[in-house]
């Protein structure tokens, strides 16, 4: 058999290779761009996180807004040792309206909260308070 | 090219033939039609492109005939042939299609007929006014015996391929036209793929964010603050999701009358001014999946949770 008598079909078949050589290429590409984008996409996503949660937590400005939960009451119902970044603060005597608003301040401080006692006395509230930043 | 191969000269009367390795084959004038023609024509593919209205009424109805063009001084031959007849013939005499190198046509060599050629017992080619023909022996003068015999030395540098077309599944147009579509699709893949080659907005986004967080390059880094932030956060967002919860159990007839929280759990003791009450608590707890305890000889419930 001569090789010469298919020449036509192998000038179909070798157009047909270069083809599927050509999608190969493509198709290796756009897995590759796929891959990539999705790694550089987890990277962004990462790095917003990072930055959105440093935000929170390592704000610089925490220990300036854990002032605002000495002032928030009488002086005289607060016992307040703040050293570095840890603060024990002692609530004695608040009202109802006062222990709402002192906890919701609390709450709303993005503090690491190690201890939080609330104990109701007549009709008052005593709560003591232990936090970091 | 051609002259490596043996040229055999093919004619109706010839006997059959044995062949070992493939030939060149030269047609006598039976197998084609002839016509000269001196046209206003540069070049040989604009001359085969008329070629079929030139042998209108000429040919055979029916058949299917392709055309050789070529130029002989002044005029422009045309040769008109029949393929599938060739074939045919050529197998009757045991040639076959895939034996055939080239087929090349008489008139072509036109030039080389320095004698007549003998076809067999009764028949010989002459040229007559520039064109060869086939003629009785007998016709032949005294002089002009056919002393002439064809070989290698006969083959024109231009023939035709028959291989191409015969045992092909594909026409030679076919194969260059699929050939043609499947190219195409190849160089679109191509210019498609190598699009994918340049940086894209993300890549551009990223390296903007590096720039303004130097720190944050090394991935072990951002892990290791990641990890860190996102404990805390965790943890934190439980802490007060849960005192959330609880205050939102304190409803009429209900005092919270203790609240403790650590890092790891969370306590809370309710006064319920009835049992009724103290059962909607209950349920409520219950809903958080809350551990309730109820405090002996009283309404009162003891809630604990774990962060």
């Amino acid at each position: 058999m001569s090789l010469k008598q298919y020449q036509n079909e192998l000038i179909a078949l070798a157009a047909l290779l270069i083809m599927l050589f050509a999608y190969m290429y493509k198709h290796n590409q756009v897995t590759a761009h796929v891959q990539e984008a999705k790694i550089v996409q987890g990277s962004i996503e990462e790095l917003k996180e990072v930055l959105a949660l440093k935000k929170i937590w390592a704000d610089k400005k925490i220990s300036k807004k854990v002032e605002s939960l000495q002032t928030l009451v009488p002086e005289a119902k607060v016992k307040w040792a703040k050293k570095s970044k840890k603060l024990a603060a002692n609530y004695t005597k608040l009202s109802a309206n006062e222990l709402n608003k002192l906890t919701t301040k609390i709450l709303n401080l993005p503090v690491i909260i190690t201890l939080l006692d609330v104990e109701k006395t007549g009709s008052n509230y005593k709560v003591d308070l232990k936090c970091k930043w | 090219m051609g002259t490596t191969k043996e040229l055999l000269l093919v004619y109706p009367s010839m006997e059959r033939v044995f062949l070992k390795e493939s030939v060149n084959v030269m047609l006598t004038p039976q197998f084609y039609t002839l016509k000269k023609e001196a046209l206003p024509i540069k070049y040989a593919y604009q001359a085969k492109k008329i070629a079929p209205s030139l042998f209108d009424g000429l040919l055979e109805e029916g058949s299917d005939y392709e055309y050789m063009v070529f130029k002989e001084e002044e005029q422009w031959v045309f040769i008109a042939y029949d393929v599938d007849k060739i074939v045919n013939f050529l197998s009757s005499k045991g040639i076959e299609s895939s034996m055939v190198s080239k087929i090349f046509f008489t008139q072509q060599v036109v030039d080389k007929f320095s004698a007549p050629i003998a076809l067999g017992q009764k028949e010989a080619l002459v040229v007559l006014d520039e064109s060869v023909v086939v003629v009785p022996l007998a016709a032949l003068g005294e002089n002009e015996s056919p002393s002439l015999t064809v070989d290698k030395t006969f083959t024109p540098q231009k023939g035709v391929s028959l291989q191409g077309d015969m045992g092909s599944f594909l026409t030679k147009k076919q194969a260059y036209a699929l050939a043609g579509v499947l190219l195409f699709f190849a160089v679109l893949f191509v210019a498609e793929g190598s699009r994918y080659d340049g940086s894209e907005g993300a890549e551009e986004e990223l390296e903007a964010l590096y720039e303004s967080h130097p720190t944050l390059q090394s991935s072990y880094t951002r892990d290791e603050v990641l990890n860190k932030y996102r404990n805390i956060d965790t943890q934190e967002r439980k802490k007060r999701d849960g005192i959330k919860k609880l205050s939102n159990m304190i409803f009429k007839g209900v005092t919270l009358t203790h609240l403790s929280m650590n890092d790891s759990n969370y306590k809370a003791d309710f006064t319920c001014v009835s049992t009724q009450v103290s059962k909607k608590l209950e349920e409520l707890a219950k809903k958080e999946n809350y551990k309730v305890t109820k405090v002996k000889n009283s309404h009162n419930l003891n809630i604990e949770g774990t962060l």
